[in-house]
């Protein structure tokens, strides 16, 4: 990576606690410009709530968060527009229930007035396209597989434009013949320079496309680094306990 | 944030309020005093309504004679007897004429006239009946209706001649009950007991000449005030006392055949007959019905929603608000609530609400409450996910709502609206007893003229039912246009 890469997340020794469980332990993390970030780590060690505290759907107790230069903990920063920037993927895909595919995918853009409803229509052809799902613009949500589902919702987060896109465990809730497709999609994402942050568990994913990988345990980055240093030679010892859980089961 | 879009919606509600508020207090323009009267919608001889739907007995007569004697007007206000006589008590109404018994613990209540009719506890059995004193009553069982001081009198004397007590809750079946010779007597008011055997009813009071409790009926004012109203009643009852004005009047209700009030007996012994003879205020009383229902309905619905709105705000002064007020109104029964409304507040507020306005606001204030608690179960019952979803797109709050969890929401709750929409329209027959004259309140002066209890409260019922089925077709349709 070039030295004038531009920092897109700077997250700075945040803190979060849910009653007595401290969820977070001054966690600092920058993420820069095209760069996919993967974090990997047992169940329940805060990586959603890391995540999600990105684009403030989880508020940290201390810290400091910039996102593209906002400072999203500032009262004064209308998150809204934060937002906008930052697409969201989540693990039961949240599509919205009340919509068809294409109106899921119109929705944010023609109400936040980024776009006319045919602009949005088209754009968003484009994007079933891309996920390989261009016959299912007018059908309702409730009929789609899991894997086809998380591609409209991929489609939907990209309908706004967003410079990061977030990934939380996409695949978890998916068939196994489905994770594929949906892995492909994301890769093709990878490569158009996107900023990426992925949790997952697909380790064959991370060391593909991932630039940066990071452990999280108990709440805390155990380590980091290149996929070769992290899969080939992890220093930590229970980064070395958890990964020869996951590659062995 | 989240209030700036609802804000129309209360300001519609408030203006709505304020207006039906108003129309409560226009002026009476009249030169001449206008007082208003409360009394009890069927309390017959006193008060009832004939077969031409008028207000008609002994107290109407009489108030009419002495309003015209001392050139004055008045509004009558019929209900029933304990909100008539609430409203004098709290100065809502001048005055109360309602067969009302004069005793002690009323004076110190209310300014009382004379009496101008002796009234007491009779008891009754079938003509011709073995039973000739109290003391033949040992062993064998006596009517009563619930919660009627006669009743109350009937039972103290249980245990002393040793009968046992069956309770009615409509006087019809009570009397009924004797004839057919189930229970061997009834205590009753004696003028009312007097106009229901002229009237047909085959039994005969055993002690006209010794009446239970025996005393006066009077015109009652708030204490201390509406003096002149209560000397002009005086010294007019005086007058006709004189002049057999007053005389005639009992004549009238205690004497005459009992065709005069409530029409032919073909009008009376068949469910057709009744329908036919009261066509008119059946339709009166489905019209009021309906429109209490609809008006309940919409805005009900409206302020459920609000309230539902409200109590998933970002706010937590918004979500208390709403919580307190479901929480409120929920707890309140509905006749408390048309109680407190149409008796209490004006009180307070210092201007009268008329009586269709309270039970608008009472229905509106109790079934919008359920209303708010099951719509703003509905949104809590939309997966967290949704919203999330929306608001990482970057759709504030307000447009995640209205976009994604507001039409979800409500898909969920159709089933409960539809079962509210029926809530309601049964819940407007509670409002009777502040004296709308919706169907329940026409069934109610329909039986008091005609003692017909059996065949109008069944035609009543049909008349539901058929509404009811209208409405649930009705809320059906919608139903599936949504889905
Ligand atoms: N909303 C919440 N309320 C209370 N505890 C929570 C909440 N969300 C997460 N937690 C707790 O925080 C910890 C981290 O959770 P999470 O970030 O989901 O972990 P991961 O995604 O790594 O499995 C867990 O112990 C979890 O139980
Ligand atoms: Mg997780």
């Amino acid at each position: 990576m070039s030295e004038e890469k531009k920092v897109k997340v700077h997250v700075d020794k945040v803190n979060k606690s849910y009653g007595d469980n401290h969820v977070l332990r001054d966690i600092s993390l920058d993420v820069m410009d095209n760069e996919v970030v993967v974090m990997i780590g047992p169940s329940g060690s805060g990586k959603s709530t890391f995540l999600r505290m990105l684009n403030l759907l989880e508020k940290p107790d201390s810290g400091v968060i910039d996102v593209d230069g906002h400072d999203i903990l500032d009262p004064k920063t209308n998150i809204n527009k934060v937002r906008e920037n930052i697409g969201m993927v989540f693990q039961n895909f949240n599509l919205f229930n009340n919509y068809t595919v294409l109106e899921n995918i119109t929705l944010a853009p023609v109400q936040l007035g980024k776009m006319t409803k045919a602009e949005a229509e088209e754009k968003a052809k484009e994007l079933l396209e891309t996920v390989g799902l261009p016959d299912k613009a007018n059908v309702s949500v409730n009929s789609l597989s899991g894997g086809q589902k998380q591609r409209v919702a991929i489609a939907r987060a990209l309908a706004m434009n967003p410079d990061i896109m977030l990934f939380d465990e996409p695949t978890s809730a998916l068939d196994p013949e489905m994770v594929g497709d949906v892995l492909e999609v994301m890769k093709r994402l990878a490569k158009t320079g996107m900023t990426m942050v992925i949790v997952t568990h697909e380790m064959g994913f991370a060391k593909q496309v991932a630039n940066r990988v990071v452990f999280f345990e108990s709440g805390k980055i155990q380590e980091s680094g290149t996929p070769e240093q992290i899969f080939t030679a992890p220093k930590n010892e229970r980064l070395q306990t958890f990964l020869s859980k996951v590659m062995h089961a | 944030m989240v209030t700036k879009r609802y804000k129309p919606l209360l300001a519609v509600m408030v203006a709505f309020v304020l207006a039906i508020f108003m129309a409560g207090t226009r002026a009476d323009a009249a030169q001449k005093p206008n007082y208003i009267i409360s009394t009890d919608a069927a309390y017959a001889p006193f008060d009832f309504q004939d077969k031409n739907n008028q207000y008609v007995g002994i107290d109407m007569d009489i108030l009419k004679e002495v309003a015209k004697r001392n050139n004055f007007t008045y509004t009558l206000k019929p209900m029933s007897f304990n909100a008539a006589a609430q409203m004098v008590a709290n100065g809502q109404a001048d005055g109360i004429i309602a067969g009302m018994m004069i005793n002690d613990a009323r004076k110190q209540v209310y300014d009382v006239s004379d009496p101008y009719y002796q009234s007491g506890v009779a008891w009754i059995t079938k003509p011709n009946s073995k039973i000739k004193s109290l003391s033949d009553l040992k062993g064998k069982t006596v009517a009563l209706k619930t919660g009627t001081a006669a009743a109350n009198y009937g039972a103290s004397l249980k245990d002393k001649y040793g009968f046992k007590v069956k309770y009615f809750n409509d006087t019809d079946t009570m009397y009924n009950d004797v004839v057919n010779g189930n229970t061997a007597a009834t205590f009753e008011d004696y003028p009312v007991i007097q106009y229901a055997i002229k009237n047909g009813m085959k039994l005969e009071v055993r002690n006209p000449k010794d009446l239970g409790n025996g005393g006066g009926v009077g015109f009652f004012v708030k204490k201390g005030e509406n003096a002149l109203l209560l000397q002009q009643f005086n010294t007019t009852l005086a007058e006709m006392k004189k002049d057999g004005t007053y005389d005639k009047i009992i004549d009238k209700y205690l004497n005459s055949s009992q065709k005069t009030f409530v029409g032919e007996a073909s009008d009376n012994n068949s469910m057709w007959g009744i329908l036919k003879s009261n066509k008119s205020a059946f339709w009166k009383g489905l019209v009021e019905t309906t429109k209490l229902t609809v008006t309940g309905i919409i805005l009900a619905s409206l302020w459920g929603l609000l309230l539902g709105l409200m109590g998933t705000a970002q706010s937590k002064f918004w979500r208390g608000l709403s919580t307190t007020i479901i929480y409120a109104f929920r707890g309140l029964p509905l006749m408390v609530l048309a109680f407190f409304i149409y008796i209490g507040l004006p009180g307070v507020i210092g201007m009268k609400i008329p009586a269709f306005t309270a039970g608008l606001l009472t229905l509106i204030l109790n079934e919008g409450a359920y209303t708010g608690a099951f719509v703003r179960g509905g949104f809590d019952s939309v997966n967290v996910g949704q919203m999330e979803a929306a608001r990482s797109l970057g759709l504030s709050h307000r447009q995640a709502m209205w976009k994604v969890i507001v039409p979800q929401g409500l898909k969920m709750t159709v089933p409960s609206f539809v079962n509210q929409f029926i809530i309601t329209l049964k819940d407007t027959s509670i409002l009777s007893a502040i004296g709308i004259l919706e169907l329940t309140q026409t069934g109610t002066l329909i039986v008091a003229r005609n003692s017909q209890g059996f065949r109008v409260w069944g035609i009543i019922a049909i008349i539901y039912l058929v509404v009811i089925t209208l409405l649930t077709w009705f809320s059906n349709w919608v139903e599936k246009k949504i889905n």
